[in-house]
């Protein structure tokens, strides 16, 4: 199978991939694992390709202000990187969760947070109504299969969710990454940069076309490292997306929680934070009270599809797991 | 015999087995196929206008190409202009190019009268009919009087069972490359049978079948769906091909192996099993609804186990079917008998909880000593056998009671069930020849799925002459050898061996002759019942007498030797053939989160004479892991609004991935059956039956909860 043919370029630098990248139907290409199916597929079909491979920005690099993670490195490297694995668990492990050791080893930071949804009307191209893959054809997934679809943000016209493992994990710790586009570069929430569909699920972000995405930067996430992780609940042992997936962080000072950071994963159109939930603990002593508080907050506000509705009952009980998991002894 | 390696494993490791799609051909055209947008409907018109302006366009072949193809059912489809799925086929393109011949297929213009159409089960109950047959047996069958039997019964099990759709997605996907030579063509195919693929052409061209040649040297699995519903695409291939007076390639996506070549369809069945206070069966109902196509009929023998599996006097069995506008079911690996197991073994399970037996014992309490459906005996039943292996190998006796085994977060539960397939054979036909330097050659018009006939050949010819595997090749897969049966329903083996264990044995007693007609051999006068064949001589059993078997050929047939033999199996047997096995397993539930994974695998197997039990285990080993496929991954979903299939690539439709394969202790038990040719019965169906019901039953002892449909998912267990 092959898509329709498009022009390539490689870009010498950012600034010359800004500018190819901000032409009519241009799209980057970085690791490829994702554009390159939806273009085989049918689904995507760039006028332009925009090689970024081999752009210098690969960075890998934890210091004292935090990590920067460049939007060209690739997971493997992330993950693997020590100063990931000791002082930014939450990221690593999330990583490893994701895809398999192939596609890790090609897919990069940039294009995992931008990968499209999963949802199998989008990507199952012409014939199958998709508002996000062809606007106002209506979403075939809302009265059809939507085992996989969102409990919260979605909207009459896209009840898509988000798939990144990363992202979870990365919202979670208040991640913000940093846009070059030929004006200049702006810095960002990465919260921010996704788009709930609302009338327009097409949009999946908040970038304008040519924006390109030149690094991740997380705040010093240090005093998290002990108490943190990344559950992932998923319908195979391994190589699958999330059906739920819970990032918790927690930093406990006196047997009380201090500080906590809960995001899920598989549930949201966009990688969803569990404000509520993070509410619910803050101040409380370590326990199962507290647990059960932030899981019974994380699913408020859900709303259950047809084939979906057992994702409530599962995120509350993952979102008390990954606390016990991260709890420990006060 | 030996645990020999493939004799092909170096040549596919390499890169050097030439698997059909990549046979060479000069002047290759490229096919793609234009699919049908709707489930259901007619085709009105066809504007290839803008892809006949795509660059490197060669050609389109439609309707009116096939109208010249003598209709059948292998023709229907692409002879009538009806639309029965949602990607059917309505035109070929042949192309300079893959990407042309893509590109030129999506820019066909189709204009098509749609119609309504039913895009499942449950949109047309109330137009389930009954066909006559199930697989090759009857659909309906009563024996006794199941529903008064049932009525009066000590303990009474119902349920109904569900299983989903799975496709059979060998790796290698389907592919001709067709080339004539005026009109006599031969078509490079992955199919599962060469001659009945050579039939089908004959037939559809109208050509002399000796005009034709249909070679699959080498295949990346079938399981099912290398047979005839990939003759219609591979027709069109063929059309195009002579048209263009050049060879054509079509070879199919992975997504169109989800609509164009078959797949296992989908059962509801409603079961009842009535028990005497005993625990014996006194009554078995078993009905079962199937889904099956608007254009063919099939239907899998889903509730023929409830015949002959255990005894019982009382049976009724019933298939329905309902036809949608999906596409066409057809056998796939342990037809009938994967579904059929998972409702009945998991009912006998719910059985022996409430009548507080154990599960063994319960089985081998209904042991069935003779086929009573067919009213005979048995040709050999290793079942009891299989019951005490597995059972001793796996801690069957010593294992916690339900629900009071914990791994940290994981709840554990063990669960067995019977698996059995029965046997089945095939007319063949096999040559055998030895060059007048000792070069054994093997030749067969079977295939070799992947599954190892090309080995098992291999090492019978060099047993019975005496040679080493160094010195035989086996030839198979080209209908310009003898004819051999097609790949199905476990019976490759056992229908060739005999046939060219008998050749072999032809040509052994040719050169016993030689040998002791010979004035210059040793073994001159000796009687030919004291000469043995081994270690590459020719000797004496009972003195030191021997010369090498080369001295021989090279004296006295310097031309070489060769014997063709055929075996045919008896119209109607006086006995039943079946092969059975007891699979055992544990599996982890972590209750919180529906996370299932199985953790061990024990499963004992007795399958009459193993050739090689080095791939008899891997077959097994390869069965199991799609029968966990079934039970817990594989399901193929149809959009109710349009009939498509979603998600149809290996990122949606699941299968095991390593990590959730346990380590599979499978244990061949000894099995010596008098009254089947050479012993052997098949192996390729059974692990892919009884494991389902095992896991569901392990399911069921680790957390209390009984899931009677397939796969059991994460929203099964919360
Ligand atoms: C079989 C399979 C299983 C998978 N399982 C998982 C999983 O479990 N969890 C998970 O999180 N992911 C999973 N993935 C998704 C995978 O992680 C993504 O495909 C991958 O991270 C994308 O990265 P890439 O570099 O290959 O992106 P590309 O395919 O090159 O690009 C993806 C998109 O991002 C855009 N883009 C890329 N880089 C930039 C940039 N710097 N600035 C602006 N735009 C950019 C591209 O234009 C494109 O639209 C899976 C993928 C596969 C194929
Ligand atoms: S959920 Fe969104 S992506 Fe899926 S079909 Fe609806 S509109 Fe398309």
């Amino acid at each position: 199978m092959s898509g329709a043919a498009f022009r390539y370029a490689r870009a010498a630098d950012p600034a010359a991939a800004v500018t190819l990248g901000a032409a009519p139907g241009a799209a980057f290409l970085a690791g490829g694992t994702d554009l390159l199916q939806l273009w085989k597929a049918g689904v995507q079909a760039p006028a332009q390709v925009v090689d970024i491979s081999r752009l210098p920005l690969a960075t890998v690099a934890a210091e004292a202000d935090g990590l920067k993670l460049g939007a060209l490195a690739r997971l493997h490297d992330v993950a693997a990187h020590p100063d990931v694995a000791r002082d930014y668990p939450l990221v690593a492990e999330a990583i490893l969760a994701s895809a398999s050791g192939q596609v890790r080893h090609m897919a990069s930071v940039g294009g995992n947070l931008l990968q499209r949804t999963r949802c199998v009307y989008f990507r199952g191209g012409e014939g199958l109504a998709c508002n996000k893959r062809a606007p106002g054809s209506g979403c075939g997934a809302l009265e059809g299969e939507n085992r996989q679809h969102a409990l919260f943000g979605g909207s009459a016209a896209c009840v898509a969710t988000h798939a990144s493992d990363l992202a979870v994990a990365l919202v979670a710790l208040d991640a913000e990454v940093e846009v070059l586009s030929a004006a200049g570069s702006r810095r960002l929430p990465l919260a921010e940069l996704y788009r709930q569909p609302g009338e327009a699920p097409e949009r999946d972000t908040t970038l304008a076309p040519g924006e390109l995405i030149a690094a991740v930067q997380v705040a010093d996430a240090a005093r998290f490292a002990g108490r943190s992780t990344y559950l992932k609940v998923r319908d195979r042992a391994s190589f699958e997306f999330a059906v739920v997936s819970v990032a918790a962080a927690l930093v406990v000072a006196g047997g009380r929680i201090a500080e906590a950071r809960l995001a899920a994963g598989g549930v949201g159109t966009v990688p969803w934070r569990l404000d509520a939930a993070e509410a619910a603990l803050v101040g409380q002593p370590v326990g199962p009270d507290a647990f059960a508080a932030a899981g019974a907050a994380a699913t408020e506000g859900a709303q259950p599809l047809a084939h979906n509705g057992f994702k409530v009952e599962l995120l509350r009980r993952a979102v008390v797991r990954a606390l016990e998991t991260v709890g420990g002894q006060a | 015999m030996s645990a020999d390696l493939r004799i092909e494993a170096a040549l596919k490791v390499a890169g050097r087995a030439v698997f059909p799609a990549e046979t060479p051909a000069t002047g290759l055209l490229y096919a793609a196929l234009v699919e049908a947008p709707v489930a259901s409907g007619e085709l009105r018109a066809l504007d290839p206008t803008a892809a006949r302006a795509v660059p490197g366009f060669v050609d389109i072949v439609g309707h009116a190409e096939a109208e010249g193809l003598k209709a059948s059912s292998n023709t229907a489809l692409i002879r009538e202009r009806t639309i029965h799925f949602a990607g059917q086929p309505l035109a070929l393109v042949v192309a300079e190019s893959p990407g042309a011949a893509e590109q030129a297929a999506r820019a066909v213009r189709l204009e098509i009268e749609a119609r309504p159409a039913v895009t499942a089960l449950d949109q047309a109950l109330d137009q389930a009919y009954a066909p006559k047959l199930a697989g090759r047996v009857p659909a309906e069958t009563r024996r006794g009087d199941a529903a008064t039997a049932i009525a009066g019964a000590h303990l009474v099990v119902r349920g109904r069972y569900e299983t989903a759709v799975n496709n059979h997605h060998p790796m290698e996907p389907h592919a001709a490359v067709c080339v004539w030579e005026g009109e006599r063509p031969t078509v490079h195919t992955n199919t599962q049978a060469v001659f009945g693929t050579r039939a089908a052409i004959a037939h559809a061209f109208q050509l002399p079948a000796d005009d034709i040649r249909v070679v699959a040297r080498y295949l990346g699995g079938g399981f099912g769906c290398k047979g005839p519903l990939w003759w219609p695409w591979m027709f069109l291939a063929m059309i195009a091909a002579r048209r263009a007076g050049r060879p054509v390639r079509l070879e199919l996506s992975r997504a169109q192996l989800f609509t164009l070549v078959g797949r296992r369809q989908e059962t509801v069945q409603e079961l009842a099993l009535g028990f005497g206070a005993d625990g014996r069966l006194v009554g078995i109902e078993h009905d079962v609804l199937a889904q099956t196509s608007t254009h063919g009929e099939y239907v899998d023998a889903t509730a023929a186990v409830s015949r002959w599996l255990y005894a019982c006097p009382n049976v009724s069995t019933t298939h329905r079917l309902v036809r949608t506008n999906e596409p066409q079911p057809i056998p796939m690996r342990a037809p009938g008998v994967a579904p059929g197991t998972f409702a009945l073994e998991s009912a006998l399970d719910e059985a022996a909880e409430r009548l507080g037996l154990d599960p063994v014992e319960l089985r081998v309490r209904n042991f069935a000593d003779r086929d009573q459906q067919a009213d005979k005996p048995w040709s050999s039943n290793g079942l009891l056998e299989c019951y005490r292996v597995g059972a001793e190998r796996f801690g069957w006796a010593g294992r916690p009671a339900p629900g009071a085994a914990r791994d940290g977060r994981w709840r554990l539960g063990s669960g067995m069930a019977t698996a059995c397939y029965p046997v089945h054979r095939q007319p063949a036909s096999a040559r055998v020849r030895i060059s007048g330097e000792g070069a054994l050659t093997v030749q067969c018009g079977t295939q070799d799925m992947g599954s190892g006939t090309y080995t098992v050949l291999g090492q019978m010819a060099a047993a019975q002459l005496g040679v080493a595997m160094a010195d035989v090749t086996v030839e198979l897969g080209d209908t310009w050898l003898p004819e051999g049966p097609y790949s199905g329903g476990s019976m490759v083996t056992l229908s060739i061996l005999p046939a060219a264990e008998a050749a072999a044995r032809q040509v052994r007693a040719q050169l016993a002759e030689l040998a002791v007609t010979d004035e210059a051999s040793p073994l001159a006068g000796l009687p030919v019942e004291d000469l043995e064949f081994a270690d590459g001589l020719v000797r004496s059993r009972s003195g030191n007498a021997a010369e090498p078997l080369v001295d021989l050929l090279r004296r006295r047939a310097p031309a070489g030797l060769e014997a063709e033999a055929s075996a045919t199996p008896p119209e109607a047997s006086d006995v039943s053939g079946m092969g059975y096995g007891a699979v055992f397993v544990e599996v982890g539930i972590d209750p919180d989160l529906g996370e299932l994974r199985v953790r061990r695998v024990t499963a004992a197997y007795a399958a009459g004479r193993i050739l090689n039990p080095l791939l008899a285990k891997s077959q097994h080993v390869g069965g199991l892991i799609g029968g966990i496929g079934m039970a817990l991954h594989e399901r193929t979903v149809t959009d109710r609004a349009t009939g498509r299939i979603l998600g149809d690539g290996f990122a949606d439709y699941l299968i095991p991935v390593h990590a959730d394969m346990p380590e599979f202790d499978i244990a061949l038990v000894d099995e010596h059956d008098p009254h089947l040719p050479g012993g052997v019965k098949g192996i390729g169906m059974l692990g892919s039956a009884g494991v389902q019901a095992a896991i569901a039953n392990a399911v069921h002892d680790a957390i209390g909860r009984r899931v009677r449909h397939l796969p059991i998912r994460i929203e099964d267990l919360l």
